[in-house]
């Protein structure tokens, strides 16, 4: 059975690349067959986090415009070799693939994966649209910010009226401003949202360093947010894994980075 | 004076003003006032005449609408329905007879719109009469009614009620904390700070401002 799941979130900057690099390499790892779809057509990243960038041939807007078939223009991972991505063009823009086509597409390719995996552009236009049409449910990512809250909001009003189901992603918490009190807490998006979430990830420097590699945070077993993509990954198995707590500097750990550990 | 040159009918669509047009408007426009001033139970605010098309030149309509609009009744000219006011020829001159009242206002609740689901950014719900939300109104989300607006959840969107120059329409939620509250032409804003009030509150016009007020539920 396959699951064509699309990662989406209105807001631009808030980690849906990140989030869609990290899950599709999590499940990987669990040995699971997975393609990545990268639809953010003239702004495409995916492949960079990935490492993937020099291996591209035929892109997505090659396979709509049939000048390549799917299976061509699928990038094999290097490491795990059950993981694919479908790049999208960096010249063509989003008005290059319709809805309708990517829903065919979609339903091609479908019986041959376990998860796709569909990484939305932002905004509300014809590429979000293109993205979520053949998608079984979504996931949306949002950060602990009111802007990024109000999109997700409006989002999910749209995913709702396409009878989407929705799980949530709360991306980048810093437990310590939640602690004073100076960024949103999970209780106050809650309150807004009211979607199931399926992931609570702390801001880590290292997605940052991974993203330069091109190596998902995911793989690195000393990363707190590649521990919770984990976590997400398990939970998208069917896995109940409970929420990481995270740990906010007290007055002991305050003392060793003043004397340097 | 005649009590004969305005009389008040009831109909199916509420009640209809019947006029003689032989009187002069002046008359006319007098007796009005002192039915309103008289009958203030009985033309509760928000209640709705009508008056048949083709009876009042457009100024005297105007002039009606303002003299309805001092005590807070919506005064408008019926839509063209042939007979719909002469089906029901029974009086409702009398103020305590409830069951006319009653049917005025059914005349309106007819109008509600019901919405099963929370409202969120950038959707709006607008409706010619009261609105019901059974959900949240989420910030970002905009609620425009053309009667009153009753919100079963928490209200943090903007919300109109009385968008057609109803000032007798109310707003009720049970968290009120909308970023604007709009009632009729008036407009009140949100504090920079605020708390999420444990009780059910209600938004209406009070002496030309918008005031809030704790309610039972």
């Amino acid at each position: 059975m396959s699951e064509v799941i699309v990662i989406t979130s209105g807001k631009g900057g808030v980690g849906k690349t990140t989030t869609t690099a990290n899950l599709g390499v999590g499940l990987a790892m669990r040995g699971k067959k997975v393609v990545l779809i990268d639809t953010d057509t003239g702004l495409r990243n995916l492949d960079l986090l990935l490492g993937l960038e020099r291996r591209i041939v035929y892109t997505l807007v090659d396979v709509i415009q049939k000048r390549a078939t799917y299976e061509q223009a699928l990038v094999r991972h290097k490491k795990y070799t059950n993981l694919f991505l479908l790049p999208t063009s960096q010249v063509a823009d989003k008005t290059a693939i319709n809805p309708e086509q990517m829903a065919e597409l979609i339903a091609q390719m479908r019986n041959d994966f376990d998860y796709i995996l569909i990484d939305c552009p932002a905004g509300i236009e014809q590429g979000f649209q293109t993205a979520i049409i053949g998608a079984d449910w979504a996931i949306v990512v949002t950060m602990p910010e009111i802007s990024a809250v109000r999109d997700a909001d409006k989002i999910i009003g749209r995913l709702q009226a396409e009878h989407k189901e929705i799980k949530l992603i709360v991306n980048r918490i810093r437990p310590q401003m939640v602690k004073e009190g100076t960024m949103l807490d999970m209780t106050s998006i809650d309150d807004i949202l009211s979607i199931e979430c399926i992931g609570q990830v702390p801001d880590d420097e290292k997605v940052v360093d991974s993203a330069n590699r091109g190596v998902p945070v995911v793989e690195w077993d000393s990363s707190q947010a590649g521990q919770a993509y984990r976590n997400i990954v398990g939970r998208m198995c069917g896995e109940k894994i409970s929420f990481m707590e995270f740990p906010t500097e007290g007055f002991f750990t305050r003392l060793k980075h003043v004397f340097g550990h | 004076m005649s009590e004969e040159i305005v009389k008040f009918k009831g109909s199916r669509s509420g009640l209809v003003l019947v006029l003689d047009t032989t009187a002069d408007f002046a008359a006319i426009e007098q007796d009005i006032r002192t039915k309103l001033e008289s009958g203030s139970n009985f033309f509760r605010r928000g209640t709705v005449i009508q008056v048949l098309p083709g009876v009042l030149n457009e100024e005297d309509t105007a002039k009606l609408m303002k003299l309805f609009h001092q005590y807070g009744v919506i005064f408008r000219i019926a839509d063209n329905e042939p007979a719909a006011a002469e089906t029901v020829a029974e009086t409702a001159a009398e103020p305590q007879q409830p069951i006319t009242a009653a049917a005025a206002d059914t005349g309106l609740t007819q109008n509600m719109t019901v919405v099963n689901r929370t409202v969120r950014s950038g959707q709006e719900v607008t409706s010619q009469g009261a609105v019901l939300i059974c959900g949240n109104v989420n910030p970002g989300a905009e609620i425009v009614a053309g009667g009153s607006i009753d919100i079963r959840g928490t209200c943090r969107g903007i919300v109109h009620a009385g968008a057609y120059g109803d000032t007798s329409a109310f707003v009720i939620a049970d968290h009120l904390m909308p970023v604007q509250i709009r009632i009729a032409g008036l407009i009140a804003q949100a504090p920079d700070q605020i708390e999420k009030p444990d009780c059910a509150e209600r938004a209406s016009i009070k002496d030309g401002q918008i005031i809030i007020e704790p309610i039972e539920r």
